[in-house]
């Protein structure tokens, strides 16, 4: 079979069909896009959740002046109080370390934090801090236990979990995820009818010579390839485009706007983003190849 | 080299069988004219050897194959080995007349070499040298009936067939291409020609299948167009 006989097929034929050729491309960029972007946000949750379940940590904070709630009734916690809860803590199984933060220290780390909002700090003088527990699990899914069985005990303001903390940003992704992948799915359907759509004007406007073909005796194969490589590099193309969109919006997106903008969590690394392109570009060529094949299966019989 | 045994075909949305019961047996190297009115089956006749369409009933051979059990991936190879011209040249207008016979060579994966060498041999048979560059649109209805000779011959097939080659011609051109054909015919290419030009059946006096309502009603050597003769 020649290559620049096949090569030159392909090109007039990209080119006689343009416009729906360019509607394949871009259907198919949006498609892989929106299923890279929701690959690369399961990745995200998941350098989320390594990072943080390690640091998960549960704080039981104890009655302060200003304590609202009516577990302290007003008072604060008691030295008695503090060491018999100290005291239990050691004694939980469930709990690997216990370190007290004093108002001093929690004053320390809070001015360490707020560094840059120096009016904020003056405001807030370390007598306002509360003194904590800070609790670490051996398994942080235990925490239920744990904050059931101190919450109520005297001298405990609140107790706190890291986790629950996270939970809203991890669904809220979640449901980033869904909507990237439905979208994706949604794409799909349209990328599918118009690819066989496009084949399908192909082999029409090229009736004539595929005519000619038949009647000397060209194979399926030499008839076919054409039509299959012409989805297979629109697909490509398509793919290419995809991958592009991916890393600039990995760049732009998550290095640029967020992580300046939220810096309490790790994010994802060029090495996720280089592993979704061949995925992409595969995925390309073979769904515009795929619905080409079936597509010239029927029409272009024998 | 062709045999048709009780040869039917329906089609499914006509209620008539195009053939019926057809027995045909056409020697290597002969020359036979299929005719018929319009309607009579002769097209018909002409695709089931391509295997373009398959009988309904009866078996077809062609080069000593049964065509019945040539699986389809086969159906190319058989094909190269007919040449077909038609009533309407089929000529891809965006091609020179050289590119035209090319363009058959090239779909079947011969070398650039061959192709250049055999192009104008035969170009040169059918009468169109210094005619190679010319677009189908600037040529005669007799020329650009000649590329599609040129075409269908130039893999020198053992079979040609022919549907109502001269339908679009007037008489005197018709001749040029019965003339044509007759040589090619006796490279020892078997010719198989529907028409229903009585003038040019008359004249040739060659093998006459006559087909009537898909019924062979008359096979005669050296025949006429009509009955009496
Ligand atoms: N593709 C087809 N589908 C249905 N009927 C057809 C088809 N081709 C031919 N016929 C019918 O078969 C009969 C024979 O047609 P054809 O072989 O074309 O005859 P001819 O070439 O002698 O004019 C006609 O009645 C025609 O209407
Ligand atoms: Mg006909």
């Amino acid at each position: 079979m020649r290559a620049q006989f096949i090569l030159s097929e392909i090109g007039i034929g990209l080119r006689r069909n343009l416009t729906m050729t360019v509607a394949v491309i871009l259907t198919v960029t949006i498609t892989l896009t929106m299923a890279g972007v929701g690959w690369l946000v399961h990745k995200q949750v998941d350098v989320m959740k390594d990072y943080w379940y390690d640091k998960v940590e549960v704080t039981i904070f104890l009655c302060g002046t200003n304590s609202s709630s009516g577990n302290c009734a007003g008072k604060e916690v008691t030295a008695e109080q503090r060491d018999q809860l100290n005291a239990d803590l050691h004694a939980t199984p469930q709990v690997e370390q216990v370190f007290y933060e004093s108002k001093r220290e929690a004053y320390e780390r809070f001015k360490v934090q707020f560094k840059d909002s120096p009016d904020l700090v003056r405001n807030v003088s370390a007598d306002a801090m509360p003194e904590s527990f800070r609790v670490k699990l051996k398994n942080p899914e235990q925490f239920q236990v744990v904050a059931s069985a101190y919450q109520d005990r005297p001298g405990v303001d609140a107790v706190q979990d890291l986790k629950k903390l996270l939970d809203p940003i991890f669904k809220l992704l979640g449901v980033g995820q869904k909507v990237a992948y439905i979208f994706a799915g949604v794409m799909l359907v349209a990328a599918t009818i118009l690819i066989s759509n496009t084949i399908r004007v192909a082999a029409f406007s090229r009736r004539r010579e595929t005519g000619i073909m038949r009647l000397v005796g060209a194979s399926n194969l030499y008839i076919q390839t054409p039509f299959l490589l012409e989805g297979a590099v629109a697909g490509l193309v398509g793919a290419v485009g995809a991958c592009g969109l991916v890393v600039i919006g990995k760049w732009y997106v998550v290095d640029q706007q967020l992580r300046p903008l939220l810096t309490f969590t790790n994010y994802i690394g060029w090495s996720e983003v280089v592993a979704t392109i061949p995925v992409l570009l595969l995925s390309g060529v073979l769904l515009c190849g795929l619905a080409s094949f079936f597509t010239i299966r029927r029409h272009l019989r024998v | 080299m062709i045999r048709l045994e009780k040869v039917s075909k329906s089609y499914p949305t006509s209620t008539r069988p195009a053939l019926d019961g057809v027995d045909v047996d056409i020697e290597k190297g002969e020359f036979v004219f299929l005719v018929g009115s319009s309607g009579s089956g002769k097209s018909t006749f002409l695709r089931l050897l391509l295997k373009e369409e398959v009988p309904t009933a009866g078996r077809v051979h062609v080069a000593g194959k049964d065509l019945s059990r040539l699986s389809n991936w086969k159906i190319p190879a058989l094909r190269r080995s007919i040449g077909c011209v038609f009533q309407d040249f089929r000529l891809l207008p965006n091609k020179t007349v050289h590119q035209n016979v090319a363009f058959a060579l090239e779909v079947i994966g011969k070398p650039q070499a061959t192709i250049e060498k055999v192009v104008p041999e035969v170009l040169d048979l059918v009468g169109l040298d210094g005619k190679a560059g010319r677009m189908p649109d600037e040529l005669s209805g007799g020329e650009q009936q000649r590329v599609a000779v040129a075409r269908a011959f130039v893999n020198r097939p053992m079979i040609l067939i022919a549907d109502e080659p001269t339908g679009n011609l007037d008489p005197s051109t018709s001749i040029g291409i019965m003339k044509l054909l007759d040589r090619i015919n006796r490279t020892g290419t078997t010719v198989v020609m529907a028409t229903h030009d009585a003038a040019i059946v008359d004249s040739m006096r060659r093998r006459v299948v006559e087909l009537s309502q898909g019924k062979v009603v008359r096979d005669q050597t050296r025949g006429v167009y009509g009955y009496g003769a």
